[in-house]
């Protein structure tokens, strides 16, 4: 049976995951935090990707396969500390999956490396240039950790990678920026804009994960759910309310407001709500016959306020 | 809004009370495909037009009073309307757009592709996509096609949009993109004549430079702009006669150098010019006819 270990674990989209996989792949993990409840074959390790232990790890586990989700996402910590979990910590994985024999490694990035901008295609699809950083520098480490594991592809041809770039996520267990957006009482938007924007539902990046293992997919793969809807649509659907400002008071508004800690995103985040970043899924659906088990509105439904 | 758009709907002459009550039956009929939201994939929402569409109907009916020549020659399915483009303001797009809803069968919205910079601009965006126009690269226009949809493309572009009255239905030159597109979708052409809107707003002159300085494509010299201000952006109330050709399908690489492509598009294009041709000779005035 196939070992698999999953970083990141004890988040919502890990947990899921493990129990996902548990039916056919044995399943282990590391976190920085523990999983309480956590069913009884998952072996889960407290470790920080950056340390040496995690390196023991690899050596007592034995995995074939890892899963890479394990990524500080959010903007609670400060950039020094993200870069150095992403970026080094995604180094020493890669390292690792070289030096201790692992046959498969799934790498989850996300659409936001595409980067929102006006003159944005509608789905694009993955060779798509990462714009991130052009208006979103404190996005810059996710894009270099995609950029690391999609090069790794090439210089280790023989341990089958896929890099993931799943479309905005939501659902129970998730933390997601864009659950954490949509959960605010007052959701605040750019007014005059309303962009297209896909969604996905956790359950379903699980299972397109467990599907990129079971084929031993190798390349980068947009993770598409079943469709798009305006901003609005999601707001209203999710049961929040709009608050529409003009972007030269919204702005500043965000910055300070981030800077204060009131608020979880900096401004470049604003894009993402103001023009459209639509993936095409077609290449990872060739490959695996995917499709999404979750419409729109049981997605929508999905996100508790 | 709505409220106001209520109190507009008390006011309007029978004539447009029955297009009123005609147009949920004409969206219901649309052949797009919408998602349980109302949405399609690029952000077009027939409700939307439901509810804004009364300015342009109005229009429609009598200002431009639009008349329809052969419109059921738009086949069912992908197809690629291309249509001279004149008059400083896209009224032709808008009237080619109220004429396919209203009049062709069974009823289509008619996609555009938008210029990047609409993306940027609030409202206007919103209204574009929701209206059927998307921020389009030429994948866009391609992957519309394949979904079924009918798109317009003017490939005389803005030296058609600001041509001067004395070039009046004289085709400026025309891209190749739309052709090329074409060949890959293997997308019908449908050549399609706009009478009228060459001579809605004569211009004398276009100040190019001082255009380029107000961030504008272009700055026209009419009769009336900028001598009026935005008043005088109104187009004078010519009569519309949209005029649809036989569709024309081509074929060969999409890839082919510009000499081989050249000669299809010049065939669009004379098929275009037989179309004004029989256009001029049976209108009896600019006004009237």
């Amino acid at each position: 049976m196939e070992k698999v270990l999953v970083t990141g674990i004890s988040g919502g989209q890990g947990r899921l995951l493990a129990r996902r996989l548990l039916d056919s792949f044995e399943v282990c993990g590391v976190d920085r935090v523990a999983w309480e409840g956590r069913p009884k074959d998952v072996n889960v390790h407290q470790v920080d990707l950056r340390k040496r232990k995690f390196e023991d790890v690899f050596r007592t586990e034995q995995p074939t396969a890892v899963v890479h989700m394990g990524m500080v996402r959010h903007f609670r910590v400060s950039e020094q500390v993200r870069h150095d979990v992403n970026v080094r910590g995604t180094k020493q994985l890669l390292d690792h999956c070289v030096n201790h024999g692992v046959q498969k490694l799934i790498v989850i990035s996300s659409s936001y490396v595409y980067g929102a901008a006006p003159d944005n295609p509608f789905y694009m699809d993955e060779d798509f240039p990462l714009g991130a950083t052009r208006s979103y520098p404190e996005m810059r480490d996710l894009v270099e950790v995609d950029t690391l594991a999609s090069a790794f592809i090439w210089k280790y041809p023989h341990i089958r990678t896929a890099v993931l770039r799943p479309v905005n996520t939501l659902g129970y267990y998730v933390h997601s920026m864009i659950g954490e957006y949509l959960r605010q009482r007052r959701v605040p938007t750019v007014m005059g804009f309303d962009p297209m924007l896909q969604f996905i539902h956790e359950e379903d990046v699980s299972e397109a994960i467990a599907l990129a293992l079971e084929h031993g997919l190798q390349g980068v793969f947009n993770v598409v759910g079943p469709g798009a809807v305006p901003i609005s649509v999601a707001i209203r659907e999710t049961g929040g309310t709009a608050l529409s400002l003009p972007e030269p008071i919204l702005r500043p508004m965000v910055d300070r407001a981030f800077r204060w800690g009131f608020l979880p995103f900096p401004s470049g985040a604003i894009d993402y709500v103001k023009y459209p970043v639509t993936l095409a899924g077609k290449r990872f659906v060739d490959a695996t016959g995917f499709r999404p088990l979750f419409g729109l509105e049981e997605i929508f439904h999905s996100v508790r306020r | 809004m709505s409220a106001l758009g209520d109190l507009f709907g008390a006011l309007l002459p029978l004539s447009m009370r029955d297009v009123e009550r005609d147009l949920d039956d004409r969206i219901r009929k649309i052949p797009t495909r919408l998602n349980e939201f109302g949405y399609d994939p690029w952000g077009l929402h027939p409700q939307t037009i439901r509810k804004t569409i009364l300015p342009a109907l109005a229009l429609y009916k009598y200002w431009f009073r639009v008349e329809t020549h052969d419109i059921e020659r738009v086949p069912p399915g992908r197809a690629l309307l291309i249509a001279n483009h004149a008059g400083q303001l896209p009224f032709d797009a808008a009237m080619l757009s109220v004429a396919m809803l209203l009049e062709a069968e069974p009823p289509r919205i008619l996609r555009g592709m938008a210029e990047f910079w609409v993306s940027e601009l609030p409202w206007v965006s919103i209204f574009a996509a929701r209206g059927g126009a998307a921020s389009g690269t030429p994948e866009t226009c391609r992957e519309m096609l394949e979904a079924g949809e009918c798109v317009i493309a003017f490939p005389e572009g803005v030296r058609g949009m600001n041509k001067l009255y004395k070039d009046r239905y004289k085709l400026m030159r025309f891209g190749t993109g739309f052709m090329r597109l074409a060949l890959e979708a293997q997308a019908p052409i449908v050549p399609v004549a706009v009478i009228g809107s060459e001579e809605q707003q004569p211009g004398f002159a276009n100040a190019r430079r001082l255009g380029r300085m107000l961030g504008m494509p272009a700055f026209p010299i009419t009769a009336t702009f900028p001598l009026l201000g935005p008043l005088g952006m109104l187009p004078l109330p010519v009569k519309y006669h949209l005029w649809f050709g036989e569709p024309l399908h081509f074929h060969g690489a999409p890839t082919d150098e510009d000499s081989i492509i050249e000669e299809k598009v010049d065939q669009v294009k004379a098929a275009i010019e037989a179309l004004f041709e029989r256009g001029l000779r049976e209108r009896r005035g600019v006004f009237t006819g």
